[in-house]
């Protein structure tokens, strides 16, 4: 299935003294089985935009398609859209609501309609998939987890969903590093099983990391698009934007201004190290030690 | 992000002698006004207090279509109010038959009264929250009410809560905004079905948006311990309400008004 | 130790009586006017030890001392709280009043200072964390890192000689934590005033004097930046991990690269691997 955007403009609160345009002609489709990243500055319209891929919200202009069909058409029912695309807001866990686990998990389930089995069911995997299937963990009320639980939890209840697309808003904010870690690779494992995602992010290692198509928005337009080694390419470019690159592309940009032959497409921890690795005994080969 | 944006209650700001009056005179001056509406016996009584209020809304700069627009709740009220009042008084001069109901001289000039002495203490009070700042509001309640500490009133306390309220409503109702989109996303649905179902649809908004309100008091709480809040006791404060010359003016404005409200109660 | 500003002398802490310790055994001294950053995973005690240090937890065993006065004493508290004072995690929940100059203002009418000088105080402290053109905003208005600015502000007046930080970064976006990093470094560097900074971010702690690594409650490193960096194996048990550059660092040196130990920051890396090729 394939969501598109085409020409979308959103404007809150129009003709009213606090009107804002927070996104203008946007033309994005999103591809079955990419890993695409939303990037851009507090403010350049990112979670506008992730609204808009679940019908959350309605574009003030344009259209936006699901199969070639467009979702706010009258008589379209959108529930589906809901469904086939889930949501994961930031802070996920500041909506459960539940007496327990199972049961807020359960909210989506029982919002489709579906059988009790049906939502025993779904709601024994999507906890099986967050990590949270430890006996008695579902019975246990949300609000007694930590929050790195609290977090999963919320995002289970998302995955009971069956979504095909997954959008997360920043899903690793706030967190720890061992936690970010378990977030991001949970994520990468629902990828790899089939998901779609795309994840805002205000991290350049993670997009490095994960992404395999990358959005640059400034100012509510798409600046830049295409896959993370392109837009790395361009430094300059993003700090003009008040955007960072990964941080092993600083030191490679450092090594070739130092005359180093460092290659220009360092973007990940690895092929730093191989880069720096084979920079040393290439050195070492023609004696420069 | 959308609800960022709003203006707390009705406070239009402007650089006039209203706004800029002492706010604890603009409070008792607004019981003043009230008890002088309430004291008007007939319809020549209220004309003083026309007049004192469409000068002071002159005065005050703000525009007569929003000082009108505090009266749009209230069309039913005003409507009901005339029309029950209209015909169902006991009168005497028959104006006019209708056949079901005759309008009597009497029960018109009531009808008129009442609705009168409605929109008139209506348009007293929009004066006052036209005029004066949430915050600035709270600060003159607190020191008029604060001689009742001495009878253990909490009055710092209600206006120390009044202030973190105010500040708090946009971002509690952007939460609000929030957490309905996200259990939107889980196909919650807030619109449709009867009153029962809508009030049991409520639940996965109220319950996060509780807890979290209980989180921020308790954050809340611990910072301002922080930063040595300890209660009333001993506190100054950045702003001093001070009373100037035009206080003492609008206090004599209103004690004529008063004047004339009897007087012309008397002479008719 | 006369020449510390904060000690902390074999502090345990509980949160209720049979509830495991929160914080076991910390003896800490803080020299006045350096940057110390205590670092630990969510759950580590970081946070109870922060407010244990500004008297608003009393340890269970031990004693916390500021400026001299053991924070046990209850006459104490206020002048204590005025000394070290406290930015909290959450940019909102710290922010009172509905206007930024006001809310700037709240400590000082809390501590009793006079009217006149008020206006002045809040002035240079909104002006030291570069919001003063923000002075008649409300707070819903600002971003994250405006907000916590502002908190800082209204510590600021107050004239403390020490702010701890709790986690006061983990909430913003990275603009708003550079924003608030570098007007932290700046009240160290050009006021002499005494920063403990709590955190998860290894890269944040690469600025400070000295860095404290907390696990289970306790303080299992100690040591400067280089120090406990350098060592990126013996941090993963603490659920932690050191900054890129140090990761890549500790593998090359496994490969026999002779890069020197303690290497922080991209440019000092850029720097040795010329050197060695």
């Amino acid at each position: 299935m394939l969501i598109a955007l085409e020409n979308v403009t959103h404007t809150y609160q129009p003709d009213s003294p606090f009107q804002a345009t927070a996104i203008r002609n946007v033309n994005l489709e999103i591809r079955p089985g990419e890993f695409l990243a939303l990037i851009g500055h507090t403010g350049s319209g990112k979670s506008t935009l992730a609204q808009h891929i679940n019908g959350l919200l309605r574009p003030t202009q344009g259209r936006v398609l699901l199969d070639g069909q467009d979702i706010h058409a009258k008589g379209f029912d959108r529930r589906e859209v809901r469904r086939a695309v889930g949501l994961v807001f930031q802070y996920p866990e500041h909506q459960l609501f539940e007496e327990t686990v199972a049961k807020d998990v359960a909210f989506g389930p029982k919002n489709l309609g579906l059988s009790d089995a049906e939502i025993k069911e779904r709601v024994a995997e999507a906890l099986e998939k967050v990590g949270l299937d430890e006996p008695g963990m579902a019975d246990k009320s949300p609000f007694e987890l930590s929050g790195g639980q609290m977090r999963r939890a919320a995002v289970a209840g998302v995955l009971a969903m069956r979504p095909e697309i997954l959008v997360l808003d920043e899903p690793a904010a706030g967190l720890d590093p061992q936690s970010r870690e378990d977030m991001l690779q949970l994520i990468a494992h629902l990828y790899s099983q089939g998901s779609t995602v795309v994840m805002i992010s205000h991290s350049m290692d993670d997009v490095a990391r994960f992404a395999t198509r990358a959005v640059v928005m400034e100012k509510g337009t798409i600046a830049m698009e295409g896959a993370p080694e392109e837009i790395f390419r361009h430094p300059e470019q993003l700090e003009k934007m008040g955007l960072d690159v990964p941080s092993v592309c600083k030191l490679g940009m450092l090594l070739r201004q130092k005359g180093l032959p460092c290659p220009a497409d360092i973007f990940r921890e690895d092929q730093a190290f191989d880069a720096l690795l084979s920079l040393w005994k290439g050195g070492k080969a023609h004696g420069a030690e | 992000m959308a609800l960022s944006n709003i203006t707390l209650g009705q406070y239009y700001p402007a650089d006039s002698a209203v706004h800029k009056l002492d706010p604890r005179v603009k409070i008792v001056l607004l019981i003043a006004v009230i008890v002088a509406i309430f004291l008007a016996h007939n319809l020549l009584s209220f004309v003083p207090v026309i007049v004192f209020l469409a000068l002071s809304s002159r005065l005050s700069r703000v525009p007569l279509k929003l000082m009108l627009k505090g009266l749009k709740p209230l069309r039913f009220i005003l409507i009901l109010t005339f029309i029950l009042n209209l015909f169902f008084l006991q009168g005497e001069t028959v104006l006019l038959d209708l056949g079901f109901a005759a309008i009597k001289k009497e029960s018109l000039l009531t009808a008129v009264h009442y609705s009168l002495r409605l929109v008139l203490l209506v348009l007293a009070s929009s004066l006052l929250t036209l005029t004066t700042a949430p915050v600035t509001l709270t600060d003159g309640l607190e020191r008029l009410l604060s001689p009742l500490r001495a009878v253990h009133f909490p009055a710092h306390e209600l206006a120390m809560m009044m202030t973190i309220a105010l500040r708090f409503i946009p971002t509690l109702l952007e939460e609000a905004d929030k957490i309905m989109k996200a259990q939107t996303a889980r196909g919650a649905d807030f619109e449709s079905g009867n009153l029962i179902a809508r009030a049991k649809a409520m639940v996965p908004l109220l319950v996060p948006l509780f807890v979290s309100a209980f989180r921020r008091a308790g954050d809340l709480a611990m910072a301002m311990e922080a930063r040595c809040y300890h209660g009333g006791e001993g506190r100054t404060r950045l702003r001093v309400l001070k009373c100037e010359r035009r206080d003492y003016y609008a206090c004599a404005a209103v004690a004529l008004l008063i004047a004339c409200v009897v007087l012309c109660g008397k002479v008719y | 130790m006369a020449d510390a500003i904060i000690t902390l002398d074999h502090v345990s802490f509980a949160y209720e009586e049979d509830a495991p310790q929160a914080v076991r055994d910390v003896t800490l001294s803080i020299p006045w006017g350096e940057f110390h950053a205590i670092l630990g995973r969510n759950g580590s005690g970081k946070s109870t030890l922060a407010k244990l240090i500004n008297g608003l937890y009393t340890p269970t065993s031990g004693a916390v001392c500021v400026c001299g006065m053991d924070t046990r004493d209850e006459k104490n508290t206020w002048e204590i709280r005025r000394r070290a004072g406290m930015v909290f995690q959450n940019p909102d929940n710290q922010l009172v009043a509905t206007v930024v100059r006001e809310d700037v203002a709240f400590g000082l009418e809390n501590i009793g200072v006079p009217t006149e000088e008020m206006p002045g105080r809040i002035e240079r402290a909104l002006v030291d964390v570069g919001m003063m053109a923000y002075a008649e905003r409300a707070p819903h208005l600002l971003s994250g890192g405006q907000k916590q600015r502002v908190a800082i502000a209204g510590v600021l007046a107050m004239e403390p000689e020490a702010i701890i930080f709790d986690e006061s970064t983990a909430m913003l976006d990275p603009q708003g934590r550079k924003e608030v990093l570098s007007a932290v470094k700046r009240l160290n560097r050009d006021k002499g005033i005494t920063v403990i900074w709590i955190t998860h971010f290894m890269e944040e702690a690469v600025a400070a004097d000295r860095v404290h690594v907390m696990h289970d409650g306790q303080i299992v490193m100690t040591g400067t930046p280089r120090e406990v960096f350098a060592d990126a194996d013996r941090l993963r048990p603490y659920r932690l991990d050191a900054p890129v550059t140090a990761r890549l660092c500790q593998r090359l040196r496994k490969e026999g690269m002779p890069l020197r130990e303690g290497i922080l920051t991209a440019e000092e890396m850029a720097e040795e691997v010329a050197k060695l090729c």
